[in-house]
């Protein structure tokens, strides 16, 4: 299970009754603190085209190792992968291939010997992954990514050096967050890492955590003050080895409907000591890091699960293209077809989220609270939506847990894990939710519009800057491109009429969002707020994610990039379906856009190309 | 008020006793074990068989209970409410008979009558590997057997019949597959193709008797499928090869197996509501209990605004879909040759309407919804499998919506001039009224006058209108009335502007389709409302009729729903959810009529009555191991559940951090 409890209660901050001024007064989270970052990426043009070729060259050599799914006597095949998940197993060829390429590198930054230098790196490889196995992209992986993110933000050097050596030896670190008594509003936690002479004494049991039972090493949110509040709270970087086993135990497996592999238990304590070194950061300060290392976390694992819409996709589609029905194939049921090519233009709009709020990271790190909430919020629910409507089309064969659909079903059972309950979007919406009139007062069709590299999926990016991640902003440099696009957009073809008609369209949306955003009561403000305002935090949402879809297409247009990315077709699609998922009614489109968009499916498919951004050639 | 199909229902609910209670046959307990285990229930079908389940599937003329379609739709909401397996697993016997009580000669009717109340499984094998929902392109292939050998000696159980149509029966050959008890069954309708060349009039109904053949050489099974949900249903196959069969096996004429079918499915299709409301049902349940004790950011989850609007919102479409399955149970009986309308709408509605419950209730749960054993003991997630079939089987959701599709014509016509049978509609709607018995002659693939249920839409909206001069308490429920009139004429305008559409269908009619079945669902419910809110008021749901309290929400969810609106009207559901917290607590389903739960003691409604809290954890069959046995190597048997183990030393009690 994902520990990310998404959002928080800070009692008497953000999250639950929060003022609207308290985000502001938090330590470390004043915007005019914050340096601005610079937007030159590291390096020259010639060493970004030699990265990109070396992420190509990964992720090629990460498709080849696994192989083709149909094959039967491939230890990957979806068969192999279904029949671990029947046993309740991760694949053991999977982990063994991930542990030859020591693939938790990808965690560690380079500066400690990993390959970790980019987050839209990170997702693009991890996506090949997810794209076979949720249950292996998690368990193998992920939750050791979580784990390590809190100690990249705040750990010492030498915590971050132990970190590392552990990640590069292939061993995995569990993220405990979770408490089912408490679910996502954690600071009421109850897990307590009492200060005694020489250290802490931890007491009280983490549930539902991933991998505690072979992990090397624990990230522990534990309660360092019995006192409510968002400063009671710290994170513990514990080994394993340096516990007394007679102190600690390891709770009975969870059994879940999804991610069968992976091994949810959970600990328990018992007056079990640790050293001081283990604090990380500072006492008190673990609501904090929470909140930044799940900037990170958020924006990250939702695009690495567009791996599995995008096999879901390609399963479907070769049905509908082989299967006969009522005389004539399923792909020439105007129904079937349009669904697809929907399922095809949600992935793009994840993607294009995804990137986005991966890449604000390292260019926008003070905004990055809201776009990490809204790629959390929004992107697992549509992976989640689109799967259902692809079901549909596969009407009952859906249904079989063998076979050549065994895997979309897995898939159906596995993608929900991402956007867990109030434990998921409804806590991202109240990420967003106390942020909203803010936004609407200062930052929404006033602020500078985002840089242009924020949209460009190839291009070279600044460090991870982890120690600037802001608990909450003032800016929406990503809203203020949309705005900013209105003089600039080509109104040539029909095409790009109809992208212009669009854009018209979301702009008067924001406009709208912007109205009601300021009429909050302060109470909807909070985890006490009105359905309506969690209404409002998804139209914001779907702002956000047509801003990014616009923002991708412009880049690719203006820079010459990927032919189809450069289309307006696609954009102007996507966009149809953002404005209609607001509950507007669009003109209808070109009939051109929905056919340009048909032709790269089949395209895409024939040619074993990935459905996203970055049309990478598959194994299968 | 007292409604027979309720009190039958009710009876059951009393003897299958409290699904809590791990020694009762029927526990929820039982049936998860099952699930994991993939095992048919066996033991529970004995059961409801005891109870006499099966003489709901055969009309009262041949001997059965079947008098009415909407006391089997309650009986079996009942079963579907504690388990969907179950219920799907045993009433396939319905779907397999069906084809008979429709086309059947008097004698095939009373032999099959016999063989079902006796207990014998009986299925319905239509879908093939390839084919799926495209019935036309079957390939189970019935040849004429004049000219062969062997067929007069096996002529069924009885062999002195006359034989109807042509003298020598058939030799039966291919696959049936994805066959809800294919294996179990003993008897089979299967759609043959007794046709060379196929085509509508080249099939039909055979009502296979396994009995008479043999297996190896006649036919195989094709083993067990592993599904999604209902693991422990015998979804299989069976491969016929020279299968004889003999002529009076032909359930109809031969030819109109089709037919047969089409109207055998609006039958079944309008009884899979049952399915659904019982799945949302218990899941609306399950969540309003975790709402009800759950403690998030210092209050309780049922004191949030967002979860009670998700509550209150669920509710409503419960309720909504209630009263679409309601009225087109009882429109079986009163408009029977308008039924292909109403039973595709209810067959797209119902499945779909639930889906989406459980997918907004999902996202309340959390992570209860996923991890099995934390909850509930996990039966949310089991519930969410489940009913993925119900949408799936006997029609999906296309072909549901196709049908209508193609009925655009007659039912725009039929609205601009309102010839649908109102009558018939207010004989639906009455629920005091007696129903005739069903003359499933009068079935018809069309309704050529249009929907009399969809025709009542005006009258009833001016019944509250009227209602609701001088109380202002009905000006909201009446608003969105008014509105969903106005939207149904713009509904059937668009409809009226699709020309007879027999293959292509763009992809905006499937939406059109799909707005026509809210608007019918609205029709439905103000009917109801309009013909009942007197009576109704008396009974147990009487807070619900009260001001219209349950139409308001309705009518709402169904205009958000129809894309009329970008939200729900916050003052059309505090009392809804009122209701529904009210139903919890005194152990009532929360239904339009009343019907009492079965629990040893009424649950707790309000998550800090600590015999409500332990009520919960105790009895899950797999008790909580003590904190020293987990100490010890965690390895025995341990069931993680919310209430069961205080953390060590910890001092939380087990009422105050339930769920």
């Amino acid at each position: 299970m994902l520990s990310d409890p998404a959002v928080p209660g800070l009692r008497g901050e953000a999250a639950p009754t929060g003022t609207d001024n308290a985000a502001g007064a938090r330590p470390g989270t004043d915007p005019a603190g914050t340096d601005p970052v610079g937007g030159a990426p590291v390096g020259g043009t010639g060493a970004h085209e030699a990265q990109e070729s070396a992420v190509q060259a990964r992720i090629a050599d990460l498709e080849k190792r696994f192989g083709d799914p149909d094959d039967e006597g491939n230890p990957l095949s979806a068969a192999h992968i279904l029949t671990a998940d029947e046993a309740g197993e991760l694949p053991r060829a999977g982990e063994r291939l991930l542990d030859e390429l020591v693939f938790n590198a990808e965690y560690v930054p380079t500066a400690l010997g990993g390959r970790l230098d980019r987050l839209d790196t990170l997702v693009r490889v991890m996506r090949q992954v997810f794209r076979r196995d949720v249950a292996l992209g998690l368990g193998y992986g992920i939750t050791s990514f979580m784990a390590a993110a809190n100690v990249w933000t705040a750990g010492s050097g030498e915590q971050r050096r132990r970190l590392a050596e552990l990640l590069l030896d292939n061993q995995k670190i569990s993220v405990a967050y979770h408490e089912l008594p408490h679910g996502n509003d954690f600071v009421r936690n109850e897990f307590r890492a009492d200060p005694v002479a020489g250290g802490y004494r931890l007491r009280g049991r983490k549930e539902v955590i991933n991998n505690a039972d072979r992990a090397a090493a624990f990230s522990l949110f534990s309660r360092t003050d019995g006192k409510p509040g968002s400063r009671s709270h710290s994170v513990l970087f514990v080994e394993r080895d340096r516990l007394d086993p007679e102190r600690f135990a390891v709770l009975p497996r969870y059994e879940a409907v999804g991610v069968r592999g992976c091994r949810l238990t959970g600990l328990e304590f018992d007056d079990c000591p640790v050293a001081g070194d283990a604090l990380v950061g500072e006492v008190g300060q673990g609501v904090e890091l929470a909140l930044r290392s799940f900037q990170i976390t958020r924006s990250a694992i939702p695009g690495m699960a567009v791996g599995a819409l995008d096999t879901s996709l390609r399963t479907v589609v070769r049905f509908a293209l082989g299967r006969q029905l009522y005389r004539r194939s399923v792909m020439e049921i105007p129904h079937a077809a349009e669904t697809l090519n929907g399922a095809f233009l949600d992935l793009l709009i994840c993607d294009s989220m995804a990137l986005v709020g991966t890449r604000a990271v390292h260019l926008l790190p003070d905004e990055t609270s809201v776009y990490a909430a809204a790629v959390k919020y929004l992107v697992p629910k549509t992976l989640t939506d689109t799967m259902y409507d692809l079901s549909i089309v596969l009407g009952a064969r859906f249904y079989v847990r063998e076979g050549e659909f065994g895997l979309f079903q897995k898939h159906v059972r596995d993608l929900p894990v991402l956007s867990l309950g109030h434990a998921g979007s409804a806590a991202c919406q109240a990420t967003i939710i106390p942020q909203l009139s803010r936004l609407a007062r200062r930052a929404w069709f006033s602020g500078d519009e985002a840089p242009r590299a924020l949209f460009s999926p190839r291009e070279g990016l600044p460090g991870l800057p982890f120690d600037r991640l802001a608990l909450a902003s003032g800016k929406d440099s990503l809203s203020a491109s949309l705005v900013a696009s209105v003089d600039g957009l080509p109104s040539g073809s029909p095409e790009e009429l109809a992208v212009q008609a669009l854009v018209m369209k979301l702009l008067d949306e924001l406009r709208q969002l912007q109205e009601e955003s300021l009429n909050l009561s302060p109470q909807d403000r909070t985890a006490l707020a009105s359905p309506a305002s969690f209404a409002l935090a998804d139209r914001y949402a779907v702002l956000l994610a047509a801003a990014s879809v616009l923002g991708v297409w412009r880049s690719a247009r203006d820079d010459g990039g990927d032919p189809f990315l450069a289309d307006p077709a696609w954009a102007a699609a996507a966009l149809h379906r953002l404005v209609r998922r607001l509950g507007r009614r669009p003109a209808a489109l070109p009939p051109s856009c929905e056919g340009r968009v048909h032709e790269e499916v089949l395209r895409r498919f024939h040619e074993r190309r990935s459905y996203d951004l970055y049309d990478t050639p598959l194994a299968g | 008020m007292e409604h027979r199909p309720f009190s039958v229902a009710q009876e059951l609910e009393r003897l299958l006793g409290d699904p809590e209670d791990p020694e009762a046959v029927f526990s929820h307990a039982h049936c998860l074990e099952l699930d994991e285990r993939e095992e048919f229930p066996a033991e529970i079908c004995r059961a409801l068989e005891s109870w006499g389940l099966q003489e709901y599937y055969v009309p009262a003329e041949y001997g059965g209970r079947l008098t009415d379609y909407e006391t089997v739709m309650q009986v079996m909401r009942v079963v579907a409410r504690r388990d969907l397996t179950v219920a799907i697993g045993h009433g396939k016997t319905y779907l397999g008979g069906v084809c008979v009580w429709v086309a059947g000669t008097e004698e095939q009717a009373r032999r099959l009558a016999g063989d079902i109340r006796s207990g014998l499984p009986v299925s319905l094998a239509l879908t093939e590997r390839a084919h799926g929902s495209d019935l036309l392109a079957g390939d189970v292939v019935g040849t004429a057997a004049d000219d062969l050998d062997g067929v007069n000696d096996i002529d069924g159980i009885d062999g002195t019949e006359d034989r109807a149509g042509n003298g020598g029966g058939w030799r039966l050959s291919g696959e049936k597959w994805l066959i809800n008890n294919a294996t179990r069954g003993s008897l089979l309708s299967v759609l043959t193709r007794t046709r060379p060349e196929g085509g509508p009039r080249g099939f039909t109904v055979l009502l296979v008797d396994k009995r008479t053949l043999t297996p190896g050489e006649h036919y195989r099974q094709v083993p067990k499928i592993p599904t999604h949900g209902i693991r422990g249903a015998d979804i299989s196959g069976i491969v016929f090869d020279g299968a004889p069969v003999p002529a009076d096996a032909a359930v109809g004429a031969e030819g109109a197996g089709l037919e047969t079918v089409l109207k055998a499915l609006q039958l079944t299709r309008t009884m899979c509501a049952s399915l659904s409301l019982g799945a949302a049902d218990h899941a609306l349940r399950i969540a309003l209990d975790f709402a009800e004790r759950r403690e998030l950011y210092g209050r309780r989850l049922v004191d949030l605004p967002q979860a009670r609007q998700v509550l209150a919102g669920a509710a409503a479409d419960v309720l909504a879909g209630e009263a679409l399955a309601t009225v087109a149970a009882r429109s079986v009986h009163t408009l029977t040759d308008e039924l292909s309308v109403a039973a595709a709408a209810t067959k797209y509605l119902l499945p779909t309407g639930t889906e989406a419950v459980i997918a907004e209730l999902t996202r309340l749960l959390g992570a209860r919804a996923f991890l099995k054993g934390v909850h509930a003991r996990g039966m949310f997630q089991k519930v969410d499998r489940d009913h993925r079939i119900v949408g799936l089987f006997d029609g999906n959701t296309l072909v549901n919506l196709n049908s209508l599709v193609n009925q655009f014509r007659s039912l725009a016509r039929g609205w601009q001039r309102g010839t649908g049978d109102t009558a018939g509609a207010a004989g639906a709607f009455d629920l005091a009224g007696g129903l005739p018995a069903l003359r499933p002659e009068r079935l018809t693939l069309v309704a050529r006058r249009g929907s009399g249920i969809m025709a009542t839409l005006p009258e009833s909206v001016a019944a509250l209108r009227a209602e609701a001069t001088g109380r202002p308490e009905l000006k909201g429920a009446l608003g969105t009335a008014e509105r969903l009139l106005a939207v149904a004429g713009r509904v059937h305008e668009e409809m009226d502007t699709y020309r007879a559409v027999v293959s292509d269908v763009p992809p905006a009619a499937f939406d059109l389709a799909r707005r026509y079945c809210l608007c019918l669902a609205g029709a439905a419910a103000l009917g109801l409302w309009a013909h009942n809110r007197r009576a109704a008021r008396a009974g147990r749901t009487g807070g619900l009729w009260q001001d219209a309290v349950w139409l308001w929400p309705v009518l709402d969810r169904l205009l958000v729903r129809l894309g009329e609106q970008d939200g729900p009207e916050p003052d059309a559901y505090p009392r809804l959810l009122e209701q529904l917290r009210a139903a919890g607590a005194a152990g009532e389903l929360f239904s339009l009529l009343p019907l009492r739960l079965s629990a040893t003691a009424p649950p707790t409604g309000t998550g800090t009555t600590p015999g409500g809290a332990v009520r919960e954890s105790t009895g899950t069959g797999t008790t909580t191991a003590a904190p020293g046995a987990v100490r010890s190597g965690a390895t025995t048997a341990f069931a993680h559940t919310d209430t069961g183990k205080p953390p060590a030393g910890g001092d939380r009690t087990s009422e105050g951090t339930s769920c």
